[in-house]
């Protein structure tokens, strides 16, 4: 499973550039017994070369799962979009937690006013579409893995089917 | 302080998506969203299980998953740690995920690809309140709990079962802004609800019917449950499931016997609560919206708690009629005969469904029919217009199912009926368990052969 930097990335630049667009994120990890973290991530960013996925957590409000994912447990991630449904799902066997770099503050400022006005557009309301991307600021980390599995997660029987990298 | 999962409940109403984690056997998590979690109770949630997928695979190998949950009001979000205890896929609470599921797969687009396969139970281990979260800032509404006493409090004065069940739609709508309702009675012996009062509606639809596990009305008397849904939904249409049950019954039941059912064509939310004393069923309470979701998880309580305390004074009152009050004194109010006078109704009564046409217009079949019958004719044999409901209840000829039987429920659809459809034919309820016939027109009456 360990990417060879010859092989292509997992994502293609359509799927990357979906990665980017209004979507929600949810992150998940697990402790050492097994018991599933959940966070929601604040938008991401993904590398030049399509093989690093760099996802903003609030450190107050992912306390459970920074644990767990500074412990070693593995990662995942679900990126949907609300107003088409259309999803897909990372995996990585192992993340890192850093602090954020230049520019990182202001990707999330982007990710939060497209990701309300994306909630906003599909009749919520003004006060909830706010209170949903609620400002994490400088107290975020970044949170970068390099994913090795994909899937299909829209919706319906092909849910959960794994994608290959340019398929 | 870790709020009670009850104080939760507006975050399962499905406007925002569950997200739920799970871990697999190698030790990968996996994470995606959840169609449906429906409180159980304070200690139980119920997760739809739609297609057999990771999720699934990873609850049934360790038991354990997270959900995060988003309350629609102040995005406040709530992680409960759930165990997976057991799957149901029959009964009261699937049939009310599943109604709700083809409420959210209608609403968003999604009718052929979700098909409830199974609700999952969990027990909730633990519940996280995520830090952070704004304060909530639930918009003013009608308090339910004062709206509930005042509507019992109306329900309480109603000395017959005709005021009970107008004063308990009229309470609806003064207590609780709740525009659209119907009652429907049950009738074991066809296995169908009928309409015997409505309120909203442009056509009263007294009499319509819809067999038990039709829509959402029919499916909440089968499961004795309510069913709340908040987006429109096709499938549980009322006018729907109409259409389909007669259509799939027998010849004598088509188009020229049935009664439109009343009902708002693009209902936004329907909730249908069940009156059951012990496991009988008598009937259903059906309240409706315009509005998506204006009916909460509160609104359910109210009206359950509302629909047990009147199916308990139908039985109280049905049962008074059974021992009739004393004979009404001639000085009585209704006691003034009409004058027969005006060109002649003509009557026809079908014996093999017991139904009624009235210038070959459709009055009544069933039981009511049979009832109407007989007091026709008795009256054109002898002129008698006074009557009890024990005297029905003793004449073998009506083959009343039996004393559980509402026939004070049949008197009152009859009743309407005809004043809606043949005022010369009018019912006139005299005192407890007695009525009286007024006759203002010439009958024609005529048993017609079927076929």
């Amino acid at each position: 499973m360990t990417a060879i930097l010859t092989d292509p990335p997992l994502l293609d630049t359509s799927r990357a550039a979906f990665l980017l667009e209004p979507v929600a994120i949810n992150v998940a990890s697990h402790d050492a017994g097994f018991t599933p973290s959940i966070a929601r991530a604040h938008g991401c960013r993904i590398s030049a070369d399509r093989r690093q996925v760099t996802l903003f957590l609030s450190v107050l409000r992912s306390r459970v799962l920074l644990r767990d994912l500074r412990a070693g447990a593995p990662i995942a991630a679900v990126f949907a979009r609300p107003i088409n449904h259309r999803s897909m799902q990372l995996k990585a066997p192992v993340a890192e937690i850093v602090p954020l770099s230049p520019g990182d503050e202001q990707l999330m400022a982007a990710y939060a006013e497209a990701f309300a006005a994306e909630l906003s557009g599909l009749g919520d309301g003004e006060n909830f579409s706010r209170a949903m991307v609620m400002a994490v600021g400088d107290e975020a980390v970044a949170v970068t893995f390099t994913p090795t599995r994909m899937f299909e997660q829209t919706p319906g029987p092909a849910a959960g089917q794994p994608l290959e990298s340019g398929t | 302080m870790t709020p009670s999962l009850g104080s939760l409940r507006s975050c399962f109403e499905g406007a925002v998506p569950s997200a739920i984690a799970t871990c697999g056997a190698d030790g990968m998590p996996n994470v995606t969203y959840v169609s449906q979690v429906h409180y159980v109770d304070e200690h139980h949630v119920a997760l739809s299980y739609q297609f057999f997928n990771k999720t699934r695979d990873n609850v049934l190998d360790n038991g354990r998953a997270t959900v995060q949950v988003v309350d629609p009001d102040a995005a406040g979000h709530y992680r409960l740690y759930l165990q997976y205890l057991r799957t149901e896929t029959e009964g009261p609470l699937f049939e009310n995920m599943k109604a709700k599921l083809a409420a959210i797969a209608s609403h968003t687009g999604m009718s052929k690809v979700f098909r409830l396969l199974g609700s999952d139970i969990y027990r909730v281990q633990r519940i996280e309140v995520v830090p952070g979260n704004l304060p909530s800032q639930s918009p003013l509404r009608d308090n339910l709990l004062s709206g509930l006493r005042a509507c019992l409090a109306d329900m309480a004065l109603s000395a017959d079962l005709a005021h009970l069940l107008d004063a308990t739609l009229a309470g609806l709508e003064s207590r609780w802004n709740i525009r659209h309702s119907l009652l429907l009675m049950f009738d074991p012996d066809r296995c169908c609800l009928y309409t015997v009062a409505s309120r909203g509606y442009d056509r009263s639809g007294v009499g319509s019917e819809i067999c038990l596990g039709e829509g959402i009305i029919g499916v909440a008397a089968r499961e004795q449950t309510p069913i709340r849904i908040g987006h429109a939904v096709q499938e549980y249409r009322y006018g729907e499931a109409a259409r389909r049950s007669f259509a799939r019954s027998g010849a004598d039941q088509v188009l020229d016997t049935e009664i439109p059912f009343p009902g708002l064509p693009d209902a936004g939310s329907q909730l249908a609560v069940p009156l059951v004393l012990g496991r009988r069923l008598l009937g259903v309470l059906y309240v409706e919206s315009t509005q998506e979701k204006r009916f909460s998880y509160d609104d359910e309580d109210a009206l359950v708690v509302l629909a047990g305390q009147l199916a308990q004074q139908i039985e109280l009152l049905s049962l008074a009629t059974e021992n009739p009050a004393e004979r009404p004194g001639s000085k009585g109010v209704g006691a003034i005969r009409p004058v027969v006078r005006g060109a002649a109704v003509a009557v026809r009564f079908f014996a093999h469904n017991h139904s009624l046409f009235v210038d070959n217009e459709y009055l009544i079949k069933g039981v009511a029919g049979a009832i109407a019958w007989k007091l026709l004719r008795e009256h054109a044999a002898s002129g008698r217009t006074e009557f009890t409901n024990r005297e029905l209840r003793l004449d073998a000829s009506l083959q009343l199912p039996d004393v559980t039987e509402n026939l004070e429920a049949r008197l009152i659809l009859l009743q309407r009926r005809l004043a809606e459809r043949c005022p010369a034919i009018a019912i006139h309820k005299t005192g407890r368990g007695r009525f009286r016939l007024d006759i203002s027109r010439p009958l024609q009456l005529e048993a017609a052969t079927a076929g």
